[in-house]
């Protein structure tokens, strides 16, 4: 439905959006406010039982249905039709573990990742190009959004309460990619994942952070791969025995690498072996031992030049690799994961 | 008549959960004797800082101290078999040290559960966390929720440090584990 703009409300609106402010159901930004009438456009687009319970927190006694998710995802700003993508980015995020644990309360604050792939990309015009990690693209912008406004309407976690986040991140609610298959040299992600080729599909998981690798002068695939390890092995996101991570490889990269004979699992398995740092430069920052719970900490010998691993395998749990952005220039980004991930793609179902 | 707008958190109409609020499990008059269980929810120096006070117990006031076992996952509150584990081998529970964002609820929601089951328990507390370690209290039908806050943070202290806290802790934790207040 379309209106000339002397049609409209504007009065009206702005009430609306401040009732919704008044609730407490805003993440900061305005709300579209949700009526029945738009929601049943949501639920028909999605196929699915309104009553079908898509998670649960015990520990809070709360629990999502797909209505509520709908309610969401319409006052996220969502089109009806990006409804299936929601859906099947929050599925994702439930198999991460720590998103049915304490993930949503956690101090760490984390985003989610959302990568989606597929035919879907092109009908609902998301973002698989320049300036992909946002802003300026209404389905990459409010899909992302509305799974911050499930978590925090229908779990009830708001910052301050329940939400613990010391700083929580910039991206966060955020962070929705469609990959950029046309330029990149390998499958799509959610093939990797195991959904066949062709297929929409949605992966998330749960970020700590971003972090650029600006590499623009290399033709040697190992040169750019060690720059890629150094910023791997960092520190900082070093709390337990191993980490995880991801990388969003702009299409240069990719194509360098490819052309150099890399496909996901060779640049993995080069990343794995070389992203770390020695036990001894690992003294200097408290971390070269572990506690029985896997916790770094300072240990007792100041540390010598062994090479610890930050990645504990080559699996493509514990380093996702996505192809994103524009192709003009060689900017990539590491990404950290919170835990593990899933290594799950779920479908975009639609009736 | 316009349409109403949707709510999104599930809850409208819910009633605010006040509920009956706490009972708690009846206090020994004194700890001689009586067994201690230990929760360990495997949070940096929270062993350490519960089997100090646990030893502290055993000298000044002699109980017997018994660790269940640790709670592996300290994100979420304990399984109902630890739970029952914990009142089998225990008569009083000291558990801690919340100090994130989901151990420091999960713990309370452990200490509101024990004493529901009739185990007086002691929760240590960052007091960083005071405002979510409150909310799952009310959210646990038990506003106001007593538990022991300490000094955040915990999990830099060495291990004298520890010890100190452990002494600091104990009044508290034995005036809130006894009917003698």
């Amino acid at each position: 439905m379309t209106h000339a703009a002397g049609d409209l409300d504007p009065d009206a609106a702005q009430a609306a959006i401040e009732y919704c402010f008044d609730q407490g159901w805003s993440d900061g930004l305005p709300l579209v406010p949700a009526t029945r009438p738009l929601v049943e456009k949501f639920l028909a687009a999605a196929g699915r039982s309104p009553d079908e319970i898509i998670g649960r927190l015990p520990q809070l006694d709360r629990t999502v249905t797909v209505e509520l998710a709908a309610i969401n995802a319409a006052m996220a700003g969502c089109l009806p039709e990006y409804f299936p993508v929601v859906l099947a980015a929050w599925d994702a995020l439930m198999h991460e573990r720590s998103t049915t644990g304490g993930g949503w309360q956690s101090t760490s604050g984390p985003a989610p990742l959302i990568v989606v792939n597929g035919p879907v990309r092109a009908e609902l015009g998301l973002n698989a190009t320049g300036g992909v990690f946002g802003p300026g693209f209404r389905p990459n912008a409010t899909i992302s959004r509305a799974i911050g406004l499930i978590v925090r309407n229908a779990y009830g976690l708001h910052p301050h309460e329940l939400e613990q986040a010391t700083q929580g991140l910039p991206g966060r609610w955020s962070i929705c990619l469609a990959e950029n298959e046309e330029e990149s040299p390998w499958p799509p992600l959610a093939s990797e994942a195991g959904l066949p080729a062709g297929e929409s599909g949605v992966t998330a998981t749960l970020l700590r952070t971003c972090e650029f690798v600006d590499n623009r002068h290399t033709a040697s695939a190992e040169q750019l791969l060690a720059d890629f390890a150094d910023t791997i092995g960092r520190s900082g996101a070093w709390i337990f025995r191993y980490a995880g991570a991801g990388i969003v490889f702009c299409p240069e990269h990719a194509q360098l690498l490819a052309s150099a004979g890399f496909d996901r699992a060779a640049v993995r398995s080069w990343l794995a072996e070389r992203s770390g740092r020695s036990t001894a430069e690992l003294a200097g920052t408290g971390k070269d031992a572990c506690d029985a719970n896997g916790v770094r900490l300072p240990g007792e010998h100041g540390g010598d030049g062994e090479f610890q691993r930050m990645l504990p395998s080559a699996d493509p749990q514990h380093l996702l690799i996505a192809v994103a952005g524009a192709r003009n220039a060689g900017i990539s980004m590491v990404v950290r994961l919170f835990g593990g991930w899933s290594g799950t793609a779920i479908p975009v179902i639609r009736p | 008549m316009p349409n109403a707008i949707l709510d999104p958190t599930g809850r409208a109409g819910t009633a605010s959960a006040a509920g009956p609020g706490l009972e708690l499990a009846p206090r020994p008059a004194d700890l001689a004797g009586v067994r201690v269980g230990l929760m360990d929810n495997t949070k940096h120096n929270a062993a350490l800082l519960l089997a100090e006070i646990g030893n502290l117990l055993a000298a000044e006031h002699g109980v017997a101290v018994t660790v269940a076992a640790t709670k592996a996952n300290f994100a979420a509150p304990a399984p109902a078999d630890l739970v029952d584990r914990y009142r089998e081998a225990c008569d009083v529970v000291i558990t801690g040290v919340g100090d994130c964002g989901s151990c420091s609820a999960s713990a309370v929601a452990d200490g509101i559960v024990l004493e529901r089951a009739g185990v007086p328990t002691a929760v240590i507390c960052s007091d960083a966390f005071v405002v979510t370690a409150d909310a799952m209290a009310e959210l646990r039908g038990a506003p106001g929720y007593h538990y022991i806050r300490t000094a955040h943070p915990v999990a830099v202290l060495t291990t004298e440090q520890v010890r100190q806290r452990a002494k600091q802790l104990l009044p508290e934790v034995v005036a809130l584990l006894t009917s003698r207040q």
